[in-house]
């Protein structure tokens, strides 16, 4: 078996002032092709986990390595070159919102190139070409020059994905992607989370709140609550009481 | 069914009817005081600002006068007057494009979320303040006072004073941005000066331009009455022909600060507008 491209591992957050361990020694490897769903009640640390991974929070202890580097141990432009193969997207699709889906698709590759090539607002042609190749094989070419703020809620989510897809990643991490958007666009999203995970071997690890979704589209389910991680298996494994007593109001 | 539920709302008072509760004689006592206190402050303004109505009935017939004296407006002397609008104008346009440029590394400085140091932030913070609190007059005044007279004064006194105004703003607005999008780039591994370039400014952009608008046309206005002190343009040919008792020409300058004023305003209307 290959090994693992993401490893979390006994990763600590405890937010100052708050007095209890938002993460508490959370472990997790994900290896790629695979869709990792996170599971838990509010506060019980998914949100914080995909943060810390990407360093937009700085974890206590513990490391997260992607391809082997300790991104807890990089700063400066070391960390932005790592984050590179990380791509992350959120409940908003925080697109810029005066510019078109194919600039801000093409903004996913600014790490890539130098801060004078892309002063002022440019953007090297040769990314939003690659940027309309992203949109394209998404089904969302027809989007391309319209602009963000113009877009449906599932529309703009894709099109965060695409950005996420420049920057050419090796693991997609989604922050409770579905959140905001209709049925029928969830199922869009997550349907292509799978094909992403499946097609280009991406790791991807999505934090949802809906159960029944996470039952039908994961590879694997994981469950958190206070902080800790409480069960990870295969989805077809997945004991729905032990899903339903996550979200108990007692501790399991 | 819906009437019985009616009468058993009535008899028994459900505990929703407690959101609001009958108001106490403490509540209407406050009230009658704050409205009566009211009163009391307006009347003392009207006596300390000697407001005599009969005055305005008196007056009526001066002012019926002088506005027999100034038809038809003067259209013989149209040229001095139209350089005086372009002057107006320029003094407005140099004031807040000067300005503009001096405010935005000012709010950066006044952004209690971008600030590099706290020291800069009450300095910038202080300069604003005093710049704002001064009103663009009182530094013209100075300013005829210190390089004499003409447009230059003015266009410094709009300088100085749009500079704290619009400084504010900009702070304002650059605290108030959406940190979403940042972070979004931000993990895309982009360096800071590309998220700046990408993600700040795009947001910002249409409110700095709309602010700076807005601000050329407060500033058209303020440099009409910067001529009354001495500080060039259409408000000092307004004051001259006054005291010249040349009311066509008044009559004339006026229309033509009328229609400065609305072209002005429109224009930085259909700009903002556009900018959505």
């Amino acid at each position: 078996m290959t090994s693992a491209i993401l490893e979390i591992e006994e990763l600590t957050k405890a937010y100052a002032g708050s007095g209890r361990r938002a993460l508490d020694r959370v472990s997790l490897c994900v290896w790629p092709g695979e869709l990792v769903v996170v599971l838990g009640p509010n506060g019980s640390g998914k949100s914080t986990l995909l943060r810390c991974a990407v360093r937009l929070v700085d974890p206590d202890d513990g490391a997260i390595r992607v391809a082997g580097q300790d991104l807890a141990r990089l700063g400066g432009a070391e960390l932005r070159q790592a984050r590179r193969s990380v791509a992350m997207i959120f409940q908003q699709a925080h697109l810029i919102r005066r510019r078109t889906a194919l600039a801000n698709v093409a903004t996913g590759a600014l790490g890539r190139h130098h801060d004078l090539a892309t002063a002022l607002g440019w953007l090297p042609r040769a990314e939003l070409l690659e940027a309309g190749r992203l949109l394209d094989r998404l089904g969302l070419l027809h989007l391309a020059h319209k602009r963000a703020d113009t877009l449906s809620g599932g529309e703009a989510q894709r099109v965060a994905i695409a950005r996420g897809l420049a920057q050419r990643p090796r693991v997609l991490l989604a922050d409770e992607p579905v959140a905001s958007l209709d049925p029928q666009a969830a199922e869009d999203v997550l349907r292509l989370l799978d094909q992403l995970a499946r097609q280009e071997q991406l790791a991807v690890v999505c934090v949802l709140h809906q159960p029944e979704l996470a039952v039908r589209y994961a590879h694997r389910l994981v469950g958190m609550r206070d902080g800790r991680l409480v069960f990870d298996v295969p989805a077809t494994a997945a004991d729905p009481s032990r899903i339903a007593g996550l979200y108990r109001a007692e501790a399991a | 069914m819906s009437a019985a539920a009616t009468v058993d709302e009535a008899s028994s008072p459900s505990p929703a009817s407690e959101l609001l509760p009958r108001p106490t004689r403490e509540s209407v006592l406050l009230r009658l005081a704050l409205g009566l206190a009211g009163a009391a402050l307006l009347g003392q303004a009207s006596v300390v600002a000697r407001v005599r109505p009969q005055d305005l009935l008196s007056g009526a017939s001066g002012m019926a006068d002088i506005v027999r004296r100034s038809v038809p407006p003067d259209v013989q002397h149209l040229q001095p007057a139209l350089g005086g609008v372009l002057e107006t104008f320029d003094i407005a346009l140099l004031g807040t494009s000067m300005a503009l440029v001096l405010s935005l590394p000012l709010a950066v400085l006044a952004a209690e979320n971008v600030t590099p140091s706290r020291a800069l932030y009450a300095i910038a913070r202080g300069v604003i303040a005093v710049t704002r609190a001064v009103p663009d007059l009182v530094w013209a005044l100075l300013f005829v006072t210190a390089v004499g007279l003409g447009p230059f004064p003015g266009v410094l006194a709009l300088v100085v004073h749009s500079v704290g105004m619009l400084g504010r703003l900009f702070a304002e607005t650059i605290e108030d941005i959406d940190m979403g999008p940042v972070n979004a780039l931000r993990v895309t591994g982009a360096s800071p000066i590309q998220i700046v370039s990408h993600a700040i400014v795009p947001g910002l952009l249409p409110s700095l331009i709309g602010i700076g608008l807005y601000r050329l046309d407060e500033n058209v206005r303020s440099s009409l009455v910067l001529g009354f002190v001495g500080a060039g343009g259409i408000g000092f040919l307004i004051l001259t022909a006054m005291n010249l008792f040349q009311y066509r020409q008044v009559a004339t300058l006026l229309i033509l600060t009328y229609l400065l004023v609305i072209g002005v305003e429109r224009a930085s209307a259909v700009v903002r507008g556009r900018l959505r």
